[in-house]
């Protein structure tokens, strides 16, 4: 049972655009990790982890281990290094569609 | 006229959210009275035990519906003002004065309870679960000593309006432009299991008073919700060169399917030097401006209508992604699905939106120069004539 049921079945199909439309894979230069990336310019990004993507990051790993466990504001600067990358090189592709 | 978008209203919303939720200062509550307040669609009862305990039941007595809320504390019990039925912060009714025994199903419902950074906080959850310790907020190093003031508290009741409004405020970049009156240059989310958290950095607009339209007025702002209710924001305030670190407290009730309770606090950390008034008197001065924040937000949120499918722009934040996290509170724990919690990084790129709302504040205030001008020079210029300066919304 949902909180807020659309009345529309447009409305889920907008959901599904802007949550998972244009989602390319990244994967990490440097673990197992796999997210979703999703850039409408240069310096916006959507970063989309999965609970796999999670658990093979090993820097996401060590922070967990810090006494007050992982900060959920930090990310991972191997995997912001490796989504860079794959931007400059094209892979992800730069712009919006129609706002999402 | 299938072109014509259609503004999906929804149905509302059947249940309360699960989760922590805040009641108020625990100090409040502890003058040995019984305390009603609205929450979940009802009415719930608060009081202080003789070991300083503090207790939540459901406002009304199993006996014959008396308000609980109107009775007395009678020892460690809330006792009922219309036949005395005593209750235990357990939720068992722990005695009838004028009967033999008690029924052994003399049963209320009771809230687990928490104290966190001198709040009182309460479980809730229609599925009746086991209250979840391990995602309590945190608690804030320093608050509560003299390092800091004391917490400021207000109390706003909010109608017409679902309580999800407020959340979907944590992705919303360009309302603190035309709603708050500050310029957000920097904007990030990240959503992950029960938090969602957002950065900010803005300055006031210049063109704009009240709010946090102050061209000498510089935020930088982490916003995190720890659950459906509860948010912690860190504000680091640099005014005319003057640094604050000010901590406020954002938390609702659901009263009702488009009713909520707002509450907030302020707490600063008092700057060196600076003696416990003054420190006081800047707290309170904050206080003020955040609240007058969220009356602005207020006005907002009793005029519109809700949107199930809001159409975005590239320069709009997640707010899909926000409300399928907020989603996972509202849903049976058995329905919560990986991708409510799953962590997702979101930074808006603010450039688009920052040239054009530095042309817009340019030209208000040369076009108020002018205005002003005018008026010092013609007499037949009189002030109610002066446009207010504004934008379209």
């Amino acid at each position: 049972m949902a909180s807020f049921v659309p009345t529309s079945a447009d409305t889920l199909e907008d959901q599904r655009l802007y949550t998972r439309a244009r989602l390319t894979e990244v994967a990490c230069l440097d673990c197992l990790a796999t997210v979703g990336v999703k850039k409408n310019s240069e310096h916006h990004t959507s970063i989309q982890w999965s609970e796999d993507a999670l658990r093979a990051c090993p820097e996401f790993s060590r922070m967990s281990q810090r006494p007050e466990g992982r900060p959920v504001r930090e990310g991972c600067p191997r995997m912001q290094a490796s989504i860079d990358a794959a931007a400059r090189e094209g892979q992800v592709p730069i712009g919006a569609e129609d706002g999402y | 006229m299938s072109d014509t978008r259609f503004l999906d209203k929804g149905t509302p919303p059947e249940r309360f959210a699960r989760g922590w939720h805040c009641l108020g200062l625990a100090s409040s509550f502890g003058d040995g009275k019984p305390h009603g307040i609205e929450a979940f669609g009802g009415k719930i009862v608060v009081w202080q035990d003789s070991k300083g305990e503090l207790n939540v039941l459901d406002g009304y007595c199993r006996h014959m519906g008396g308000d609980l809320t109107q009775g007395s504390v009678k020892g460690d019990e809330v006792a009922c003002p219309f036949h005395d039925w005593r209750w235990g912060g357990d939720g068992k009714c722990k005695a009838i004065p004028y009967a033999r025994r008690v029924p052994l199903r003399a049963r209320t419902q009771k809230y687990p309870t928490a104290v966190r950074n001198g709040q009182l906080m309460i479980w809730h959850d229609v599925e009746g679960s086991e209250a979840d310790y391990d995602i309590l907020p945190p608690e804030l190093p320093g608050v509560g000593t003299d390092a800091y003031t004391d917490f400021t508290w207000e109390v706003v009741p909010i109608t017409d309006s679902h309580c999800r409004e407020l959340i979907d405020n944590v992705v919303d970049m360009a309302h603190f432009y035309y709603v708050h009156f500050s310029f957000p240059t920097s904007f990030r989310n990240v959503f992950e299991g029960h938090v969602a958290t957002q950065f900010m950095e803005s300055t006031g607009r210049p063109d704009m008073s009240g709010g946090y339209g102050d061209v000498d007025l510089f935020l930088k702002s982490e916003a995190t919700y720890y659950g459906p209710a509860y948010m912690i924001n860190w504000l680091d305030v640099d005014y005319k060169g003057f640094q604050t670190e000010v901590i406020l407290i954002n938390c609702h009730i659901p009263t009702g399917p488009d009713s909520f309770t707002l509450q907030y606090g302020i707490t600063v950390k008092k700057p060196e030097g600076i003696d416990d008034k003054t420190a006081a008197y800047i707290s309170k001065k904050y206080a003020e401006m955040f609240g007058g924040g969220f009356l602005q937000d207020v006005h907002i949120w009793k005029n519109k209508v809700p949107v199930q499918n809001p159409l975005l722009c590239e320069e709009d934040g997640p707010v899909n992604q926000l409300r399928r996290w907020y989603e996972q509170f509202n849903v049976d724990k058995a329905d919560i699905h990986p991708e409510m919690t799953d962590r997702f990084e979101f930074e808006v790129d603010t450039t688009k939106a920052n040239e054009y709302w530095q042309v817009e504040v340019a030209e208000n205030l040369a076009r108020k120069a002018a205005e002003d001008a005018e008026a010092d020079k013609g007499e037949g210029a009189d002030s109610d004539s002066t446009p207010p300066v504004m934008t379209g919304t």
